[in-house]
């Protein structure tokens, strides 16, 4: 398998390491009110040298790029230590079912301020009695006049605590579990939101708890069709757990982190867990590059999920075991790890998906 | 894959299905099945340039038969011939490529003694590697190679001492093989003697080969553990209890998922080996992969796995010998680390 670049491909890495160089330094927290503003500041010169959303289209502020142009600028952007993404969940997770299930309106009004950062997303998925069975979740939309009323509750909100909207989905019926959901988008600031933040296990509050008391949303924020929920939601779940939330670039950076790490605390009791995590990390690579024109999707984006998740942890334990208690670089990087086999739909979960639709094993 | 490659896997799938049966050739006294070597070498299996009497197949096209090979366990000498086919090709000496190369396509097993170079990513030699020395002036060789993959079988000979490839004439009386009785019966390994071994000089070693040699058999291990991960999954969903098949329980279809997920990238290490530290990292990658996929079978099999007459231990037994072979995953690792990044 021939893995060299193109040139077009070699400029554009180019670029992107030049301007990375001149322009990352480090943030605050995300998950504080200051640093959540440093990040909004940060997407916004990203968008300005149209870096934010390289593979959109430039309509919205991309670049049209290949999915091997958004391999290279995620090795790039990690490889410089560029800052964790706040707009995460807008641009991987609601832009891919926008662009596969919203409308021209939809596209043009909410696209160009996620891109830029003016608009931060949050999402709305679990519930307190609707985690991995997701489809048991109770929130319900109502129909009024020009639009829907929520009520309920959502739980684990990444970004809710300071992010601006979100999406999720809500019970229209009729149906039950998978049947009678709708995708709908909502305001965070509206009248009868209440976003109540929760510390994470690194003292900051990454993620909240959102109660909704008839919040008012507009028809146009209907994303696909009523009652078409779970279609529409689980048609782009791939990207969440695939390659887009988690592309190789930042295991393969955390990775050469580690062999520098050993090569100052060289400890022989350690080096083959070292250059395990490493060769793991250098599999990941491949497997995507691999997947290049056919990228993982549906189930087999699970196989991906657990794999990085799984590598994540393990690049950080094997970090802080060569450091000891000496390890504030990786501490937080270590906590949060351990969140990766968890959210995006817990491993367990995954394990059933692969077992039962890539290896067809029984109910 | 391409198309053609597409249609050279199942065209040695189709045949394997028909004619393997590995019970068989390992009874018999060269340890594989002449036929089905003949005929797998018809379908062109090997990389042998046309211009040599080949099919002009690559080495990726090897690598896909070689999947194959190993999806089933056959014996068959298409890995030490191929190798060698590699190493000829990479002399660019037309004359030997126009002697040997013919040959070699039609089914005569040929081999290559040499340095399972593990001390360095270029050319040290390994502790436990055999000293082959050269008597530069003589072209002579002394040494004893162990492991030799078809080494008591092979009618060409070939021999590196980390710095130069020579052919050796392996019918005189300087070259002593002696077939090495294996846990892994599917593998045919000798030990070859030399003894003031006159030898042709037919150019520099190159340490391509070595890593050719590595993702090949890198191709191999993918094919056996991803077939190992197959009868498992088969298996757990016709063996009932508690009147269910056992591949419903949670806790057995997770360890199946999990290794799902380490044939998968394992397939992806092995493709994409192409220089010395991706051949390595396949090499140490796939050779854990099948380890564990080959252990797990056993377990998820239960006492079946235990048996004489069940595949598993064959697998098991695949699995750890070529583990071992050209150099133990530690051996790779140890050269990876010191080469990282």
């Amino acid at each position: 398998m021939d893995l060299s670049l193109d040139s077009s491909t070699l400029e554009f890495q180019a670029e992107v390491r030049s301007w990375l160089a001149a322009h990352v330094r480090p943030l605050s927290s995300m998950d504080t009110a200051p640093g959540f503003e440093e990040h909004r500041e940060w997407e916004r010169r990203l968008a300005a040298a149209r870096l934010s959303v390289v593979s959109w289209p430039a309509e919205f502020g991309g670049r049209d790029a290949s999915l091997l142009q958004w391999l290279v600028f995620e090795e790039e952007y990690h490889a410089a230590g560029a800052p964790g993404r706040v707009s995460q969940n807008g641009i991987f997770l609601l832009a891919p079912t926008l662009f596969a299930h919203g409308t021209e309106e939809q596209r043009s009004r909410i696209l160009p301020s996620m891109a830029r950062g003016d608009e931060v997303w949050a999402q709305a998925w679990s519930e307190p009695e609707a985690g991995s069975d997701l489809a048991s979740l109770r929130s319900t939309a109502v129909r009024c006049d020009g639009g829907w009323l929520l009520r309920g509750q959502k739980t684990w909100s990444s970004r809710a605590a300071f992010a601006d909207r979100a999406f999720g989905l809500f019970r229209t019926g009729p149906g039950e579990r998978h049947r009678g959901l709708t995708y709908l988008l909502f305001d965070l600031r509206a009248e009868g939101v209440t976003v109540r933040p929760i510390n994470q296990l690194d003292g900051e509050p990454g993620f909240a708890e959102i109660f909704l008391d008839d919040v008012f949303v507009p028809d146009r924020d209907v994303v696909g069709e009523i009652g078409d929920g779970w279609r529409v939601a689980m048609s782009t779940a791939g990207n969440e757990r695939g390659l887009t939330l988690r592309s190789p670039g930042r295991f393969l950076a955390a990775a050469g982190r580690l062999v520098e790490l050993y090569r100052k605390n060289p400890d022989p009791a350690l080096r083959d867990r070292v250059v395990d995590a490493w060769i793991g990390a250098q599999a990941y690579r491949l497997h995507t590059f691999g997947a290049l024109s056919n990228p993982p999707s549906g189930p087999a984006a699970s196989v991906t999920k657990v794999f990085w998740s799984e590598l994540d942890v393990a690049l950080h334990e094997t970090a802080l075991d060569l450091l000891g208690e000496g390890a504030p670089g990786w501490r937080d990087g270590w906590l949060f790890s351990l969140s990766g086999p968890i959210y995006a739909g817990t491993n367990e979960i995954q394990r059933n998906v692969i077992a039962e639709r890539l290896l067809g094993l029984p109910r | 894959m391409t198309p053609e490659q597409l249609a050279l896997r199942d065209a040695v799938r189709s045949l394997l299905d028909k004619h393997s049966d590995v019970r068989a050739a390992i009874e018999t006294p060269h340890g594989y099945d002449k036929d089905l070597w003949a005929r797998l070498c018809d379908i062109g299996v090997l990389p042998i340039p046309e211009q040599y009497g080949g099919s002009g197949a690559g080495q990726e096209e090897t690598r896909v038969a070689l999947e194959e090979l190993g999806r089933t366990l056959t014996p068959a000498p298409l890995l030490s011939s191929a190798i060698v086919a590699q190493a000829l090709l990479a002399t660019g000496d037309e004359e030997v490529c126009g002697r040997l190369l013919p040959r070699i396509a039609d089914g005569t097993v040929a081999t290559l003694v040499w340095p399972w170079d593990t001390a360095e990513i270029t050319t040290t030699p390994a502790l436990d590697h055999p000293e082959v020395t050269t008597t530069v002036a003589t072209a002579s060789l002394d040494g004893t190679s162990r492991y030799v993959l078809d080494g008591d079988l092979a009618e060409i000979l070939l021999v590196s001492d980390g710095t130069s490839l020579y052919e050796v004439d392996p019918g005189q009386p300087g070259v002593i093989r002696e077939h090495t009785p294996t846990m892994d019966l599917t593998r045919r390994l000798a030990t070859v003697h030399l003894t003031g071994a006159s030898a042709t000089r037919l150019g520099p070693w190159s340490s391509r080969i070595r890593d050719i040699a590595l993702a090949a058999l890198s191709a191999e291990q993918v094919g056996a553990a991803a077939r190992a991960l197959e009868l498992t999954v088969e298996y757990t969903k016709t063996r009932v209890q508690f009147g269910k098949p056992i591949g419903s329980f949670q806790a057995l279809k997770h360890r199946m998922a999990d290794l799902h997920v380490l044939v998968e990238t394992a397939r992806s290490a092995a493709l994409a080996a192409t220089d010395e530290k991706s051949a390595a990292v396949a090499k140490v990658y796939c050779s854990e992969a099948f380890f564990k996929v080959a252990a797990e079978m056993v377990q998820l099999h239960g006492g079946i796995a235990i048996t004489w007459e069940h595949d598993a231990h064959l697998y098991f037994k695949r699995a750890h010998g070529s583990g071992q072979l050209f150099g133990s995953p530690q051996v790779h690792l140890a050269r990876l680390a010191r080469s990282v990044p």
